[in-house]
């Protein structure tokens, strides 16, 4: 396979560190360099996976590279994607798309005006239990889905993930478009429905954001959903938190708890009991699956319609939240 | 005391059993299906009668235990009352807040003691629970997640698969959970509910319930009869400082049969403990009754998560938040 030259924009968000590491790990791809309009970031994460930091954007975006991974704040996604597609560069986004509907569909318009593939960066599509999950629900192994209960529960990251002008919502926004993206993978349905309480619940005054979503969704053909989204575990929590489904389905339920794959390591030097993961890193498949794309022109199996219907759904959360009844997406 | 036993399902057959450890006698099983009332009444040497009636009226009965279908529970209740009995009334207390309201006025009317079977508050992983919050482990509890349930129940003539009688796994069962998250966090604002309550061509219920109390808090609250088999009850609750979760497949104890049979290839878990949580919930009972304490559940605690159940189901058929 011919080398795909790929770049990162921007180390804002803590999963770039993850696409790079995997971007360093594939024979077919060379991680060929960073932008980041923090130099100093940008500068360290160049040396740390031992490629070039270029600090004016347009000398980036005129370089060789055929694709980039953008991993800013979400409120510069748009301007970001749109730079990035109008010099002809496939994308791969972090998610959500972006905080807002109109922005999500603009990007999404930029990379059909250039020609260029836009993916959302849904890395549990690439999680051997949820892809194992999908197959059993698809062979009708519980029959007919009726219901289903999520969780996607973590840490407050703190940071620019906390302030609303930058992430665009807070612990709801950050953690309800996986498992919607998720679930109309899983089922080929669309949300319908949303109705979501709102809370501030654990961190009070140090958090301006909510840092708790409870849902409760309706998918196409009634299936209720309920979901929540929450920084809640504590700093002493032996993981950064979990991704949870239960489906109940007309001839049988079905489990998912997504990171259950780890070893209970107990570290007398830190104090800590950890919860060590061993199983497949989901963002290597993300990555993989992103520059076999760039590489034979087309679309990314997550695209960014995909992102913008998750992003549709938290939107719709948010509105449901305030109007205190449930909403149409 | 005595006691007569209406209603002879296996919350009957429990209680029968926890009245006689605590030193009691059952004296009289009813039940419409007068097998269920035979083997009962035999058991402990007790009369037995397919009417409720003449049961709950004998002279020698003091304690009138109420464990038959929910939408009987009022008519039985006052009924009892009337005859100057102590009540221990199986959740849920009635079916609707109105019934719930005329049972504890006849009760008062008439100065007879009515307790509430919610017997999650004597569980002592929610007591555990109870006492990490009250030690302030978590700090300021911002939510819970409470999930409950397994298989669908049998009742007698299928009387759960009726929701307009039983209500479902959210009035029957997951009611103990409203209940003791309106005992650990206060009142409730409001409530959204969706619930399945499917009866063809298959018979299962799930009920997914967010609620907002009136500190703040949210709460999550699952109940389940839709699974293939089992029971399963999780608790987490996450606050300013921590979190303390429990899960019942946590256990301490496991066995399985080797060789031929049924229950062969089935691993059977349990977590035994000295007291049995219904053993505590009658001593309880039993302390008010003569006169060491006040009880754990009031009736008015019954009427509260009837009330509850009631607006998640409300809100399950409107697809709106019921406030309350």
């Amino acid at each position: 396979m011919k080398d795909v030259r790929i770049g990162i924009m921007s180390f804002a968000h803590m999963h770039a560190f993850s696409y790079a590491a995997s971007l360093n790990q594939l024979p077919e791809a060379t991680l060929a360099g960073i932008w980041d309009d923090d130099p100093k970031r940008g500068q360290d994460m160049a040396k740390q996976f031992n490629t070039q930091f270029v600090a004016s954007l347009d000398d980036f975006l005129a370089s060789d590279i055929a694709g980039v991974i953008i991993c800013s704040e979400n409120n510069k996604h748009r301007a970001l994607v749109e730079k990035a597609a109008a010099a002809g560069k496939w994308i791969l986004c972090e998610k959500p798309l972006s905080p807002k509907v109109e922005d999500a569909q603009a990007m999404i318009d930029a990379c059909k005006k250039a020609g260029v593939g836009l993916g959302t960066a849904f890395p549990c599509r690439f999680i051997p239990s949820i892809m194992a999950a999908r197959e059993q629900i698809r062979a009708g192994h519980i029959g007919e889905v009726l219901a289903i209960a999520c969780t996607n529960h973590g840490q407050n990251p703190g940071g620019w993930f906390v302030e609303e002008a930058e992430s665009g919502g807070g612990a709801t926004m950050d953690h309800t478009v996986h498992v919607v993206d998720v679930l109309r993978w899983m089922l080929d349905r669309e949300f319908k429905k949303v109705y979501c309480e709102l809370g501030n619940q654990l961190h009070g005054e140090s958090l301006k954001t909510d840092d708790l979503g409870s849902l409760n969704m309706e998918m196409d053909g009634g299936i209720q959903v309920s979901h929540l989204a929450s920084w809640s575990r504590p700093q002493s929590f032996p993981t950064w938190g979990d991704v949870t489904l239960e489906f109940i389905g007309t001839e049988g339920v079905l489990n998912v708890d997504a990171f259950n794959q780890k070893l209970d390591v107990f570290d007398d030097a830190n104090m800590r009991h950890a919860w060590v993961g061993w199983g497949d890193n989901p963002d290597l498949g993300l990555v993989t699956d992103f520059v076999r794309a760039v590489a034979k022109r087309e679309a990314p199996s997550v695209t960014g319609e995909d992102g913008l219907r998750a992003t549709e759904v938290t939107v719709a959360a948010y509105k449901a939240a305030n109007a205190k009844e449930m909403v149409s997406v | 005391m005595n006691v007569a036993i209406i209603g002879c399902g296996v919350m009957g057959k429990m209680h029968a059993e926890m009245a006689v450890r605590c030193g009691l006698k059952v004296v009289v099983c009813a039940d419409n299906f007068q097998k269920a009332a035979n083997e009962l009444a035999q058991k402990y040497g007790a009369d037995s009668t397919n009417n409720s009636q003449p049961a709950l009226s004998r002279d020698d009965v003091d304690i009138v235990v109420i464990a038959t279908p929910t939408t009987t529970h009022a008519a039985l209740v006052q009924a009892a009352a009337k005859e100057g009995k102590h009540i221990f009334c199986e959740k849920p207390f009635c079916r609707t807040v109105a019934e719930c309201k005329s049972s504890i006025d006849v009760a008062k009317e008439h100065g007879v003691k009515l307790f509430i079977g919610h017997v999650v508050r004597y569980f002592q992983e929610f007591e555990a629970v109870r006492a990490q919050l009250q030690q302030g482990v978590v700090g300021e509890p911002g939510f819970a997640h409470l999930y409950r349930g397994g298989a669908y129940p049998a009742g007698q003539d299928n009387w759960f698969q009726n929701y307009k009688l039983s209500g479902g796994v959210t009035l029957d069962c997951m009611i103990h959970d409203l209940d003791w998250i309106r005992f650990v966090f206060g009142e409730p604002e409001r409530i959204f509910c969706q619930a399945l309550q499917r009866s063809n061509p298959e018979t299962l219920d799930y009920s997914q319930v967010t609620m907002r109390m009136k500190s703040g808090l949210i709460a999550k609250v699952i109940g389940t009869w839709a699974h293939p088999s089992g029971f399963h009850v999780k608790i987490e609750v996450c606050g300013s400082k921590g979190m303390v979760q429990f899960d019942s497949n946590d256990v301490p104890l496991t066995s399985e049969r080797r060789g031929e049979g049924a229950a062969v290839g089935t691993i059977v878990p349990s977590s035994p403990v000295l007291k049995s949580p219904y053993l505590l919930e009658w001593e309880d009972f039993l302390g008010w009754l003569e006169g060491r304490h006040e009880p754990r559940v009031t009736p008015e605690d019954g009427l509260h998560a009837v009330a509850m159940a009631t607006a998640a189901l409300k809100s399950a058929e409107t697809k709106a938040p019921v406030t309350l």
